[in-house]
């Protein structure tokens, strides 16, 4: 039962991958640069949500109040304390870490609906201690001059190196939880997700492996916090409100909840969405709104469900060829 | 030798409802238990109080010795207790072989952070080959479950059941929905378990099969311990035999 191939959907993905490496920063002017960076910076906190809501089926909308905890805290560590900026941002991870276990503790004594409204109510209490914790979080002016983030000496000071650090972050997220997936506890998860009887009769704490699924969650936005805060030089609490909270829910939705390429698909659409679209500003809601339920109708697993189908049709037609021509040689042959 | 799986005197009731009421019952290691009854008797309320899904309003439970009364289901799960469903469940929307991993993951307890390092067991393989072929069916590991037709699915449950190396099965209406060939295939592996020692607790209403695969059976009716003996003992007990037919009305004229 094993399977450790190169197959095509891999090298499409590495291709893929390394276009997008090499091709945004061509084509993109600074502006556009900091559209893209603060999507892959969405992206590692959209993972969060498609490990909670597409492996462990809880569907949270905490990811926002722990990417501000973790905004303030990288920015607090670094500007205040004057700390390392690589070392408040572990470190600001790591109080996410913390600060997600405690809560998600409480909050998993209720299940299903009951829980997603108390993260609703955890997002309101965060947002009002975002805006009223002036001494912490610069209350609604926010903080500005927060250093540029430093990797053992090397100074992120421009949006294009930023683009390679903040990408090469994504992949290693994206290989974390897709490592995830394929082991004992992402199997756990799916048990969750699909049937708690099943799960509990084969051995799976319930209870826990939901808290471990916000854990990683909340160390995940906690992660993206820390790196908007660097990136950005500038936090508010207009970051972290209920409204983002909800772009992260469709950027997962629409792209296919439980892929991570659909998540990234998924943000980028929802990131690129309003510029794109700029001039037709005011009916955004409009779109975004009709959007989702047509692709909910048609397409539930997303974009990622879209791509799948496009690429398992290519290899059929690719084979149906190389098989024909085969046949043809065959019978030339005879 | 002492029992696998002791049940002392347990009750459980659902508001004024009695499902269970001073139930009690031994299995040795390796033997079958038939529990039966009609419609209602509170068969799987029983198995639900066993495997820990409800908890028991008196009375004890034992594991192998070990009062497990007030651990939850997944620790009692994890000291070697297997169940299969009524109707089977399963991940939705994971392949097979992720289903029966799922079985391997509860029989290794390597622990999640092992797991993520790439710790696994090697013999996976040949064990579940030797499954399959008490199954009598190959599938398509990468398959979605629903792909599969419903026997096929409740044969693969007991399979995942066994992947587990569990001491007791908790078994309910194996036989439910199968044809005959199937039929001989459940039995054959539920044999195939008890010879290991496995303490099994068959519930079912096809009564050839469960007379024919008990040690000894125990019947239940409106939640309390009707009989108690061997199949033919079972099958001859008036009482019984009034709980499934009803009493003869001329006969008693």
């Amino acid at each position: 039962m094993k399977t450790k191939k190169i197959t095509g959907g891999k090298i499409t993905l590495f291709l893929a991958c390394a276009a997008f490496a090499v091709g945004i920063p061509a084509i993109c002017n600074p502006y556009q640069m900091t559209v893209v960076n603060s999507a892959l910076i969405y992206f590692v906190a959209a993972l969060g949500i498609s490990i909670m809501l597409g492996m462990c089926g809880q569907m949270s909308f905490a990811a926002i109040s722990f990417m501000g905890m973790g905004a303030y805290c990288a920015t607090q560590l670094s500007k205040t304390l004057g700390m390392p900026t690589l070392m408040a941002l572990v470190l600001s991870a790591v109080f996410t870490a913390l600060m997600s276990l405690w809560i998600g503790a409480l909050l998993f004594r209720l299940s299903g609906g009951y829980f997603t409204f108390a993260t609703i109510g955890l997002v309101y209490i965060c947002s009002s201690l975002f805006l009223n914790l002036k001494p912490l979080t610069g209350g609604a002016n926010g903080i500005v001059g927060i250093p540029d983030l430093n990797l053992f000496g090397y100074n992120l000071d421009s949006l294009y190196k930023w683009f390679f650090f903040l990408f090469a972050v994504c992949i290693l997220c994206g290989l974390f939880v897709e490592r995830i997936r394929r082991t004992s506890l992402g199997r756990s998860m799916a048990s969750v997700r699909d049937n708690e009887l099943a799960a509990k009769s084969l051995g799976v704490n319930c209870y826990q492996v939901k808290i471990i699924s916000f854990v990683i969650a909340g160390t995940l936005a906690g992660l993206a916090g820390g790196l908007i805060a660097f990136h950005n030089g500038t936090v508010s609490t207009a970051l972290f409100s209920f409204q983002i909270a909800t772009n992260f829910v469709i950027m997962v939705m629409l792209g296919g909840v439980n892929s991570t390429v659909g998540t990234f698909l998924g943000t980028f659409l929802v990131t690129l969405m309003p510029e794109v679209l700029s001039p037709l500003a005011d009916y955004l809601r409009l779109i975004q709104g009709v959007l989702i339920i047509l692709m909910m109708i048609f397409m539930p697993t997303g974009l990622a469900g879209i791509g799948q189908m496009l690429l398992s049709k290519a290899q059929k037609r690719l084979a149906n060829k190389f098989s024909k021509k085969k046949t043809a040689s065959q019978e030339v042959g005879q | 030798m002492e029992p696998i799986l002791k049940v002392e005197h347990v009750d459980k009731a659902f508001g004024g409802v009695i499902a269970a009421e001073n139930v009690s019952f031994e299995i040795l290691p390796g033997q079958i238990m038939g529990l039966i009854g009609p419609n209602g008797a509170g068969k799987t309320t029983t198995l639900n109080l066993i495997s820990g899904i409800y908890s028991c309003d008196k009375g004890e439970i034992y594991i192998n010795g070990k009062n497990v009364t007030k651990l939850p289901a997944h620790t009692r799960a994890r000291m070697g207790l297997a169940r299969t469903f009524q109707s089977p469940r399963f991940l939705q929307r994971s392949s097979i072989r992720e289903n029966l991993m799922l079985g391997l993951d509860l029989a290794d307890q390597i622990g999640y952070i092992s797991s993520f390092f790439g710790k696994k067991r090697s013999d996976f393989d040949t064990e579940l080959s030797e499954l399959m072929g008490m199954a009598g069916f190959t599938v398509n590991w990468d398959a979605d479950i629903q792909s599969l037709p419903y026997g096929q699915r409740k044969l693969l449950e007991i399979v995942r059941a066994l992947l587990t190396h569990p001491k007791i099965m908790l078994v309910d209406e194996p036989a439910a929905g199968l044809n005959s060939k199937e039929l001989m295939r459940v039995l054959e592996m539920l044999q195939f378990a008890a010879k290991k020692g496995v303490g099994i607790v068959v519930i079912e209403h096809q009564m050839d099969f469960v007379m024919g695969i008990s040690d000894f059976v125990t019947v239940l009716n409106f939640g309390k311990l009707l009989s108690q003996g061997t199949p033919e003992q079972v099958s001859s007990d008036p009482a019984v035999i009034e709980a499934y037919l009803g009493r003869d009305i001329d006969a008693e004229n």
